[in-house]
This record gives structure tokens, C-alpha cells and sequence, in this order.
């Protein structure tokens, strides 16, 4: 492939030396791509940043951190299953509603759960405590989503 | 999983008991690499982390649209590498694994944030190649004039590739800056050798054709 040849990926053959030397449309569309090729090359990338390790290992730690056993577990768990199944239902309904198969946002999620505990403090508390289950359960359903696609082994 | 002994490993600089072979010797694959992972040697999933961090935060760098999302992005591949290590199969080479993973967050990042504008940099401090010289304070005339050109060059060549359709945009993107051959991007992609070629050299004809004026 020319892009292959210009880059000097593939090697020059001398038959293919020899059409170029003879046939001008080739040898002029080569150095064409030559060019785009090295241009293409201007396009530097930067280096990871100091903090890329840093926060990669504070993720790292937080994931090994959650509890080892499988999600089907957490189902279980009474109050998680509840929230999970708001969760579910909405990420079902905003499926079909967008279209996209996307999540509603935590705001969205924050709002349903408002609006089941009126604004005592124990139901402010009990909210707090269930909204931080659903944020860390955000990690888990996306994980659900991507099981099946991305996470798979080819 | 001790995860003290895990962060011990993790370190900045860690002394890893890992000591992964030489290309061509005999030793490890990265997909056998993986499986220490899954039987629990966290200095196996150091060695990973160092061998690929700089080119997934490369290679997520020029599919984002910012650096720090890129950084984001390339961190979320090693965290779901490390969370799907019990459910790892070597049935397929690693990095295809691995680049299949870090397409998935790409593409859907970039999904995402289609409509945010881009972030535009060029890297004021970056030493000039030909003249070594560092050009974050033009001091003449055709220096700062040298500084815009190649900066707009860039930004050209960047905005070209990135208008390229989704697939193409990857392909190139391993091709030309990841150095895959084209039977790791046809693996990545699902796609069948021939359609990998086929579809680089359309995308590279758009380039060429498109790029003409910069050259
Ligand atoms: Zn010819």
C-alpha cells in the first residue's frame, strides 16, 4: 500500500522501484503521500503527566477497596436491591425515551430519591445515605452495560 | 488480594519483582502476563501498567478531545483491565483485549462530548525541532510567524483527522501513531485484513487530497 511505501513501513522492491522510476502518475501520488505521511507526523502526543500515575493509583486503591464478591450479590442487599431497581427502571425508561441507551444523570437519580423522603432530617439522612449507594453503584450498572461489549474476551 | 502489598507494588517507582522477558526470549507474553494478574501477582499488573500507560494515554490523547479526559480514559482501560482480571481468557492476544477496550471508551467519550469544542494546544514550551530552540517567547518577527504557521498546521492536521469517519479516524490512529500492523487493528476492529486496508487507504487518500495545502 503507497502510505505503507512512503512511510518506509513496507519495503521498496526493486519491481516497485522500477515502476516509479518510469511511470510519472505513481511516483508523483508517492511523494504526495510522503508528504501527508510526514505531516501526519507533526502530530505529537504529550507525555502521561506526573499525576497520571498518582491518580491512577488512588483509583486503583479505591477499586480494591469494594467488596471482591460478584454483583449478583449486591441484589441481596435490601436497600441497594431498592435503589438498584430504581436505577434499572430508570435507565430502562431513559433508554427508550433517548434512544441512546444512555444513564440518566446522578441529578435525575438525586431528585426521584428526594421526592420519596420529605425534608425531616432523618429522611435528609436516609436520602444522603442512599444517594451514596447510587453513586457507587453508577460504577457497577455501567460495568453491566459493558460486560457483555467491551469487557468480554474477543 | 492484600491490597497493601497491591499499592506496595503500584508505587511510583516500584522495585518489581516482576521480571518480564526480553521480546523473543523465552518468557512471557503479555496474555500470560495477564493470567499472573488473575492468579493475584500484582507486580504482573505493574508491568502491564508501565508497558502501556504511555501509549494508551497517547493513542487516547488524539481520540479525546482534551488531555485530561485522555488521561481519564487511559486509566479506565487499566481500572477495567484489573476488574475483569478473574473472567480473563488468553484466547486472544492482549492487546487486542486491551485496544478493544480503549476504542470502547473512546468512542463513547467521544459521543458524548461531540459538542463541546475541543481544547486547542500546542505546546508553547516545546522545543522547535529543526531549530532547537523554544518558541514560548517569540522574540522576532519571523519567529512568531513560524510559531503560528506550524501552529495552525497542527491544528489542521488534527481537525482532518479528526473529521474522518469514527472507524477510519481509529484505524489511523493505530496505524500511523499506535504502529499496529493490520492484522491488530482488523482484530480490534472486527473487521476482516483486506476491509482494515481498504479502509486505511480511504482514509489516507482523504488525507493526502485534504492536507494538499499544507504540505
Ligand atoms: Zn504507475
Amino acid at each position: 500500500m503507497m502510505p505503507d511505501l512512503a512511510s518506509g513501513l513496507m519495503e521498496v522492491t526493486p519491481e516497485i522501484r522500477g515502476h516509479l522510476a518510469g511511470c510519472v502518475a505513481c511516483a508523483g501520488k508517492m511523494e504526495e503521500f510522503r508528504q501527508t505521511m510526514a505531516l501526519l507526523d507533526e502530530w505529537k502526543a504529550p507525555e502521561p503527566s506526573p499525576y497520571f500515575d498518582v491518580r491512577l493509583q488512588a483509583r486503583l486503591r479505591e477499586e480494591m477497596a469494594k467488596p471482591q464478591a460478584g454483583w449478583l450479590t449486591w441484589f441481596r442487599r435490601p436497600v441497594l436491591a431498592a435503589a438498584l431497581t430504581v436505577l434499572l427502571g430508570l435507565g430502562v425508561g431513559l433508554f427508550f425515551t433517548k434512544g441512546g441507551g444512555r444513564y440518566g444523570s446522578a441529578d435525575n437519580v438525586v431528585a426521584v430519591i428526594d421526592s420519596t423522603e420529605p425534608g425531616t432530617a432523618v429522611g435528609d439522612l436516609q436520602a444522603l445515605e442512599k444517594n451514596h449507594d447510587l453513586y457507587a453503584d453508577f460504577d457497577l450498572l455501567d460495568d453491566l452495560e459493558v460486560q457483555h461489549d467491551v469487557v468480554a474476551n474477543p | 488480594m492484600d491490597p497493601g502489598a497491591l499499592m506496595a507494588a503500584m508505587g511510583p517507582h516500584p522495585a518489581s519483582s516482576f521480571q518480564p522477558a526480553v521480546a523473543g526470549e523465552e518468557g512471557y507474553t503479555d496474555a500470560e502476563v495477564m493470567l499472573r494478574v488473575k492468579a493475584g501477582d500484582e507486580s504482573a499488573f505493574d508491568y502491564l501498567v508501565q508497558k502501556y500507560r504511555r501509549p494508551l494515554v497517547s493513542f487516547m490523547y488524539r481520540m479525546a478531545r482534551n488531555t485530561a479526559a485522555a488521561e481519564d480514559l487511559a486509566q479506565e482501560v487499566f481500572l477495567r483491565v484489573y476488574r475483569s482480571r478473574q473472567t480473563y481468557e488468553a484466547s486472544a492476544k492482549f492487546t487486542t483485549w486491551l485496544y478493544r477496550i480503549a476504542t470502547n471508551l473512546a468512542v463513547n467519550h467521544a459521543r458524548d462530548t461531540r459538542h463541546e469544542r475541543p481544547e486547542v494546544t500546542v505546546s508553547l514550551d516545546e522545543p522547535d525541532e529543526e531549530t532547537g530552540t523554544t518558541l514560548d517567547v517569540p522574540d522576532s518577527k519571523s519567529t512568531a510567524e513560524e510559531f503560528l504557521v506550524r501552529r495552525e498546521r497542527m491544528l489542521a492536521i488534527r481537525a482532518k483527522v479528526e473529521a474522518l469517519p469514527e472507524r477510519q479516524k481509529l484505524a489511523v490512529i493505530m496505524h500511523k501513531y499506535q504502529q499496529m500492523d493490520y492484522k491488530q487493528i482488523a482484530d480490534v476492529l472486527k473487521l476482516s485484513e483486506s476491509a482494515t486496508k481498504s479502509l486505511l487507504f480511504r482514509a489516507y487518500e482523504t488525507l493526502r487530497e485534504q492536507l494538499k495545502e499544507f504540505v
